[in-house]
């Protein structure tokens, strides 16, 4: 361990949960403006948290501990997490703790526990919710991993501290099949935080929802934890595309100006993705739930192509 | 010192073997369990050794006929799945020792108790043949004493199905071995299984095709598949976790020792080896998905895991014959790491499964449920357990895919850009795979111990007895230790390959939640008002209470999965009208079928049977109790030796 990766370490995991609510509502609010009405503030995320944290937790007498330690657990991956994917500077790779597969299944750990606890209080709709979100993982997942799989073979790593490094501070992306990357990598970031075609996450009626109806039973504090680390994980696939597609002003100095214009450059193009996200999400209708593999065909289609182009060219 | 180990260990197994028969007493039994936990602590003491040393070791051979020398011996790819084996057992034969005292007769127990140590013993042995002939005779006795268990409870008439099934199956992987050694045998000249002599190249076509299809079956490579769900389930649990989790292994072994003795594999094989693997953990999965028997369950799942480890071999020869070597050991470390680490899980979730069983009487998933409240322990184990199996940090099950995933990330390494497509489209099968089987897992374990418990059974369940809750903790502690420990472990083995420390992982995760956990119930305290948790009911939508008609099924679980794979299953549909009269036009009755169209069966299995049946039927016919026919057999078979052999010679 350097201290250049000890800075980073205690920086990066701190920006990006300060920063990650931000988004939640910036999306919200684009996509109340597309739709003509005013919209919440930009804070808005972040009162409901406080709100949250000051509720007392109710359980269901059918619950086991399964529904107690998930929330906790949940941040918990999503942190470390938060190590993987450089934010405000990109440190010196420090050998060791993890490439970008222990990144993925980082995140399969959370949707794991999550689905767990949709089944965890006997709800129809809780179970309905985790069959439904760990169908369309598994059809998701080799997309994922051949997504990252490309990033990989263009970037030479496994790493992804390594892979941004190349990246870094580049005003254009350093090759062009990471346009197409960049793609899949859109409609990957669009699945998984259960947006707009695949999953609304505004929606009310129960029979639509994926991803809220596996947390409908959950309640105060627990549930805080949890809209936390699904801030988090939307946060931390924005970052990989933005390091991607758009690597300008990120740094690979660790000096208190290079993190500043780092983490203030992140802050405007992670702005511009959730308005991108936003307008998306506003001219989709929501898919039928058997037309979404065809869907993420698109996506591994983008993929496949980006490592074809890099194997023949 | 070593030798003397692995000798106690055969003493050990050997007397377990004989006591129970010997004594047929309760006492017998145990002491015969306690054996071969016994051994099981020698053979890990003996395995880590030589893993460690690196140092193989050869032990005196005994000649027991002319040419023919019965010999043993080790080196580190033997002693890698002597450890296997010697840490599988200690959890199987703690709950054994309970397990089989709820068989039904007392000469049944008294056979399991022998059985099991015959069939451990047999399987050390495989593993540490020197030779072909030791080889072959001691995977017959596996195969044979692993039969007589899955036929433990010979009056259903489902087990003796299976048994049969199984007895054919593990028949022809013996055949395809047979004619596999010999033609090496012809090729070689020597029946040594450590290092084949040097012999032309493109001439070790036939060999290596009735070895792969011989371990294939065995192994339970799609699409030689069928048997495992049959005769898992048929099995006691404690010995579907010995088969499932060790004898798999020892097919998986044979493969690796013939592949590591072959000294340039070819680059079709690999490809081969690849697609089946990959066919098998895509086919596994998909097919365990669809079952809602536990055991049986368990069963495809196994299917999908040796799926893992064979693509791992694939994966080790394309690198080894594009001159990758680095690639190839992590392959090849990948393969056996995941073997060791299936053994492991597969056998805890067996073991879990078998209690399961034992508390609710059914192996009907669907009508468990809310286990966890009755059955907390087990229910504990068997989340660690599928935790593992769906590969998440930092369990063990991840360890051995991690190192997988690796060597395909780095597939551009190849040279040639065709087979970096073969390899990316088989990456995208293998996380297909993986994601299924984390779908499986979230719905075997939250059907099974989450929410309210479906049936009367199951509402009455009770926690097992003491010493099956031990057996079933010794695996569970190795799935959690494997994992954490897994760079440790891997260059302890003197594996030196490019690997993540899961420990520093795991050590974050735990502190992360440590601290999360303290600072949430730091704020509960700050809290001027204070502010408990409460118990209140899940919403019935409406209805009074909760009941489990509302949850969630296993069927329903599964169902957009098996809709978005549906023309794999090939659900068919059969009318079977009855008339009144002949001309069809009067419906009396009838009825409709919606069936799963089991193809490998109906279209791999089945015509081939129905031949042989066919041909016998006419052979039979030679055979008509004369005395007169059968000397005319006999003249002219004496007659048709004498021209041929005239001829030939």
């Amino acid at each position: 361990m350097n201290t250049s990766f000890l800075l980073f370490a205690l920086l990066n995991p701190a920006f990006a949960l300060l920063a990650a609510s931000l988004y939640m509502a910036l999306i919200r609010k684009v996509k109340a403006q597309a739709q003509g009405r005013k919209g919440p503030g930009l804070f808005q995320a972040y009162y409901d948290l406080r709100k949250l944290m000051h509720k007392e937790v109710i359980y269901s007498p059918v619950s086991s501990g399964i529904m107690r330690f998930t929330p906790y657990l949940n941040l918990a991956a999503l942190l470390v997490c938060s190590l993987f994917v450089p934010l405000v500077f990109v440190p010196e790779p420090a050998g060791g703790f993890g490439n970008v597969i222990v990144f993925l299944y980082l995140l399969a750990l959370e949707r794991f526990f999550t689905a767990l606890c949709g089944l965890d209080a006997g709800s129809a709709f809780g179970g309905m919710g985790s069959s439904r979100s760990m169908s369309l993982a598994a059809v998701i997942e080799p997309t994922m991993v051949v997504a990252f799989a490309a990033l990989a073979f263009v970037l030479k790593s496994l790493n992804l501290h390594e892979m941004f490094a190349l990246t870094a501070g580049s005003l254009l992306p350093v090759s062009p099949t990471l346009v197409l990357v960049s793609i899949s990598l859109f409609i990957i970031l669009i699945v998984e935080t259960g947006r707009l075609p695949v999953d609304n996450p505004a929606t009310h009626l129960e029979l639509t929802m994926i991803n809220e109806a596996m947390v409908l039973e959950q309640s105060g504090k627990n549930l805080a934890l949890l809209e936390l680390a699904h801030a988090l994980k939307q946060l931390l696939l924005m970052g990989v595309l933005i390091n991607t597609i758009l690597p300008v002003g990120l740094s690979t100095e660790a000096n208190a100006g290079k993190i500043a214009v780092s983490a203030l450059s992140f802050l405007l193009k992670a702005g511009a993705l959730a308005v991108v996200i936003g307008l998306f999400e506003s001219s989709l209708a929501k898919m039928r739930l058997f037309r979404l593999p065809a869907f993420y065909m698109m996506a591994f289609f983008f993929s496949a192509l980006t490592i074809l182009i890099e194997v023949f060219a | 010192m070593l030798e003397a180990l692995v000798y106690g260990a055969f003493a050990a197994l050997f007397s377990g073997t004989v006591l129970p028969l010997l004594y047929r007493s309760k006492n017998a039994r145990k002491a015969s369990f306690g054996l071969s936990f016994i051994s099981s602590i020698l053979l890990l003491g003996f395995a880590g050794t030589i893993l460690y040393t690196g140092k193989g070791a050869q032990f005196p051979a005994i000649s027991f006929l002319p040419g023919l020398d019965f010999t043993l011996g080790v080196d580190r790819l033997s002693a890698g799945f002597v450890l296997l084996i010697a840490a599988v057992v200690p959890g199987v034969s703690i709950y054994s020792l309970e397990y089989t005292e709820h068989a039904k007769s007392e000469a049944g127990k008294d056979l399991q108790a022998a059985l099991t140590n015959l069939f451990i013993l047999a399987m050390l042995l495989v593993v540490l043949a020197g030779n072909m002939v030791v080889f072959l005779i001691f995977w017959e006795i596996m195969s044979l004493s692993s039969l007589l268990l899955v036929l433990h409870d010979y009056s259903s008439e489902e087990n003796k199905k299976a048994g049969f099934f199984y007895f054919v199956m593990t028949n022809l992987s013996t055949a395809f071995l047979f004619l596999g050694f010999i033609s090496l045998f012809r090729l070689t000249g020597s029946a040594e299984l450590g290092q084949l002599g040097p012999v032309e190249p493109g001439t070790l076509t036939l060999p290596f095709l009735c070895l792969f299809t011989g371990f294939g079956i065995k192994a339970g490579l799609v699409p030689f598949h069928k048997w495992l769900p049959y005769a898992h389930p048929a099995a006691p649990s404690g010995v579907s976790a010995l088969m499932s989790g060790v004898m798999l292994k020892v097919a998986v072994y044979g493969f690796l020792r013939f592949l590591l003795a072959v000294s340039s594999p070819e680059l079709w094989w690999g490809i081969l080896v690849l697609t089946a693997g990959s066919l098998s953990a895509l086919f596994g999965v998909i097919y365990a998905l669809k079952e809602s028997d536990i055991k049986r369950l368990l069963a495809y799942s196994s299917i999908e895991n040796i799926g893992i480890i064979f693509i791992g071999i694939g994966l080790y020869i394309i690198f080894e014959a594009e001159g990758l070597p680095a690639l190839a050991l992590m392959s090849l470390t990948g393969a056996c790491f995941h073997a060791f680490n299936h053994a492991l899980f597969k056998s805890l979730l067996f073991l879990c499964a078998g209690s399961v069983v034992h508390a609710t009487g059914t192996r009907n998933i669907e009508a468990f449920g809310g286990l966890v409240k009755s059955m907390p322990v087990t229910s504990a184990f068997f989340l660690i357990g599928s935790v593992s199996i769906a590969a998440l940090p930092p369990a063990n099950g991840f360890a051995g895919e991690l190192l997988l995933y690796q060597a395909f990330f780095q597939a551009s390494a190849l040279n040639d850009p065709l087979l970096t497509v073969l390899l990316v489209i088989a990456l995208s099968g293998f996380a297909l795979a993986g994601a299924l089987a984390a779908a499986l897992f979230v719905k075997l374990f939250g059907i099974t111990c989450l929410a309210l418990p479906r049936s009367e059974e199951s509402r009455l369940a009770k926690e097992v007895p003491k010493l099956m809750l031990i057996g079933a903790a010794v695996p569970a502690a190795f799935c959690i230790l494997a994992g954490l420990f897994s760079k440790q472990l891997l260059s302890l083995a003197g594996l030196d390959v490019e690997y993540p420390d899961l420990l520093l992982l795991g050590l974050l995760l735990g502190l992360i939640y440590a601290a999360l956990f303290l600072a949430v119930r730091a704020k509960e305290k700050s809290e001027k008002e204070k502010r408990p948790a409460r118990t209140s009911e899940t919403w019935g939508c409406g209805a009074p209470t909760l009941t489990p008609s509302m949850e969630y099924s296993s069927a329903g679980f599964s169902e957009p999965l098996v809709m978005i794979f549906k023309s794999i299953y090939r659900t068919r549909i059969v009318h079977r009208p009855k008339y009144f009269d002949g001309q069809e036009s009067l419906l009396k009755n009838g009825n409709v079928e919606i069936r799963l169209l089991r193809f490998f069966e109906e279209y791999l299995y089945i015509p081939p049977a129905l031949a042989i049946e066919n041909i016998s039927k006419r052979v039979s016919r030679l055979q008509n109790g004369k005395l007169d026919s059968y000397l005319l057999y006999a003249f002219l078979a004496v007659i048709t030796l004498i021209l041929v052999t005239g001829v030939l010679i």
